[in-house]
């Protein structure tokens, strides 16, 4: 089998020119794509982040790697909008919860006055500020990374691989997204008028995949965010108080809580589906974190993501397994 | 596994490749609700294979509260928390059985189960893909059930004649006793059994082994497989042991009970017995 990238200039490859005699190195019409990069990738080595068996496996399928392509973004978010302060915007005379269009649950106080620290009100409410900075994070750095696939002439990326974590200060993330862009052997380049398809999967993974009558769309990724303001009757249950009332003999349900954690995942899962377009999501990972910020108050994230993936043929089913007994 | 063999790389693995990426010029063909899955290739493969496939991904949590007070003293199980366990459970299942009929499946498939304990509370996650029947029309049947079966283990369910009908949990929390301070004096440099420590251990197991069974035999089934166990001390309470236990239920779906007859192998990639290069040189 032909080498890879490796043997450049290859008449497959991107024209420097570019394929309508635009330039492809040229960073003016890109301006994410630092002139760095851009020069980077102009060499005529090929990178890539497969392991040895994946690309083995991506070049029996025809996807010769042409380059290692990274998108990075740095977010802050210090504003806490709307019901963002340690009451809410309207704490306990508060207008309705999720007032901004998102999700939202009022939880009223059964005591009436009792003090001024007694929390007569609660309330669990989406935190769209925060699910919009994580998004134009991920959306910015994965869109980077495609930039720079695109300028490879790159007709899609594999074995994509993202992380974010904290950066050096409360409030500030960073993300990273990177992968092999790879182009599709016998296909003419991409003239860059629309984005390659990415996918998480590579090497036998993906052939399974395409073997099994699915063409890879994109790595899709979505969050969900709520806050909980715990109401009297939650701060009691969190601090293990409220159950002693009464004689009771068993304990009750975190309702307000329970309702938020099953709130994130459903607002998770629908952000995803609205990414989808009718195809599928496969390979999906669901990671919940909550931060106990005080009895019963939380912030609960949720961060959904997957290959989006098309049916692009009727795949016979395998028969029925056989099982098998291996000798040593 | 099976007797088709998949293309061996050559031309018809390129052709399918190309024909991948030709089919992303055009709009999806398939319209209504996506599906989405956390199963992998594999595993949905498997149950595409025994007539199966994912509708969508479902979760159930609950939280129940414990006491103050209930893990520091007392004396036998810490009812609160042995039952705060049970019922946190039957709520998070029933949950996921509500979105699993919502998602239009007839059953959930690769359950995880995530269970924390913590001093005021318990919490129950699971979080599963639900399953239908390959082109079933029409809604959910009336009763839908839980596994935590992978896809291979469910298909090879299938073709025993077995069927999945729920998840059985039991848990139980019990006090250790103290020693008194004679026995303590008596074995501070002694290498003895701390036997308040085993029977509570004891205590626990039997205890929240025989609330599985029960839950087991309500679902109206005949046993339960892949039990997972955890077991041991609770980080915040010195004098506390808990044994939680959980599984499918199975049942035979009637009819002649069908082995599987597996077929045996050998293989002929054996790893190489390595040699010390230094036996060559008699060493």
């Amino acid at each position: 089998m032909a080498g890879p990238a490796a043997a450049l200039p290859d008449p497959d490859l991107p024209d420097p020119e570019g394929p309508e005699g635009t330039d492809l190195t040229a960073a003016a019409d890109r301006p994410d794509l630092p002139e760095a990069a851009s020069r980077r990738m102009g060499e005529s080595a090929f990178t890539s982040g497969l392991t040895v068996p994946d690309f083995a496996a991506c070049l029996q399928m025809g996807l010769t790697p042409v380059g290692y392509v990274q998108g990075s973004c740095v977010m802050q978010w210090r504003w806490y909008g709307y019901g963002g302060s340690p009451y809410g915007l309207y704490g306990q005379w508060g207008a309705p919860a999720g007032q901004g269009g998102g999700y939202g649950q009022r939880y009223s106080c059964p005591h009436g006055f009792v003090s001024s620290e007694h929390r007569m009100w609660g309330q669990n409410m989406e935190q769209p500020w925060i699910e919009d900075a994580w998004r134009s994070g991920f959306g910015a750095a994965c869109g980077r990374m495609v930039e720079e696939a695109t300028d490879l002439g790159a007709h899609g990326v594999v074995g994509v691989a993202d992380s974010w974590r904290p950066l050096t200060d409360l409030g500030v993330l960073e993300f990273h997204v990177r992968g092999t862009a790879v182009r599709v052997e016998g296909e003419p380049v991409p003239d860059g008028s629309r984005a390659p398809w990415t996918t998480y999967l590579a090497g036998q993974r993906l052939a399974k995949l395409i073997e099994a009558g699915y063409a890879p769309v994109a790595v899709v990724a979505a969050v969900a965010a709520v806050r909980v303001w715990a109401s009297c009757i939650t701060q009691y249950q969190a601090g293990g108080s409220t159950a002693m009332w009464g004689g009771q003999t068993t304990g009750s349900e975190i309702t307000q809580v329970a309702e938020a954690q099953m709130a994130v995942r459903q607002l998770a899962r629908e952000r995803v589906r609205g990414l989808l377009d009718s195809d599928s999501l496969h390979g999906a990972g669901m990671v919940t974190t909550a931060r106990e910020i005080g009895e019963g108050d939380a912030d609960l994230e949720c961060i959904l993501r997957g290959n989006r993936v098309r049916r692009f043929k009727e795949f016979e089913a395998l028969p029925p397994p056989r099982p098998t007994v291996r000798l040593q | 596994m099976t007797d088709r063999q998949p293309s061996a790389g050559g031309e018809d693995l390129r052709a399918q490749v190309r024909q991948a990426v030709a089919s992303l010029e055009k709009p999806p063909r398939h319209a209504g609700r996506p599906a989405t899955t956390d199963l992998s290739l594999d595993e949905e493969l498997c149950l595409h294979a025994v007539g199966w496939e994912p509708v969508d991904l479902v979760c159930g949590i609950s939280l129940f509260s414990v006491p103050s007070g209930v893990w520091s003293w007392g004396q036998g199980e810490i009812t609160w928390a042995s039952n705060a366990f049970m019922q946190a459970f039957a709520a998070a299942s029933n949950r996921i059985h509500h979105d699993c009929r919502r998602a239009g499946g007839h059953g959930v498939v690769g359950v995880r189960v995530e269970r924390a304990i913590h001093r005021h509370h318990i919490e129950v996650t699971l979080v599963g893909t639900a399953v239908r029947p390959v082109g079933a029309k029409g809604g959910p049947p009336t009763a839908v059930f839980l596994s935590d079966l992978s896809g291979r283990d469910f298909a090879l369910l299938e073709g025993t004649g077995w069927e999945p009908l729920g998840l059985a949990a039991g848990a139980s929390f019990v006090y250790a006793p103290r020693r008194s301070v004679g026995t303590v004096m008596r074995q501070t440099s002694q290498n003895v059994e701390l036997t308040n420590f085993t029977e509570a251990i004891y205590s626990a197991r039997e205890t929240a082994m025989e609330r599985m069974q029960r839950s087991a035999l309500e679902l109206g089934g005949s046993g339960v497989v892949e039990v997972k166990i955890t077991e041991g001390p609770v980080s915040f309470a010195g004098h506390a042991v808990g044994f939680a236990a959980y599984g499918t239920v199975v049942r035979h779906r009637g009819g002649d009970q069908r082995l599987l007859r597996p077929q045996v192998v050998l293989p002929l990639d054996d790893a190489v017995q390595g040699f010390e290069a230094t036996s060559l040189r008699g060493e």
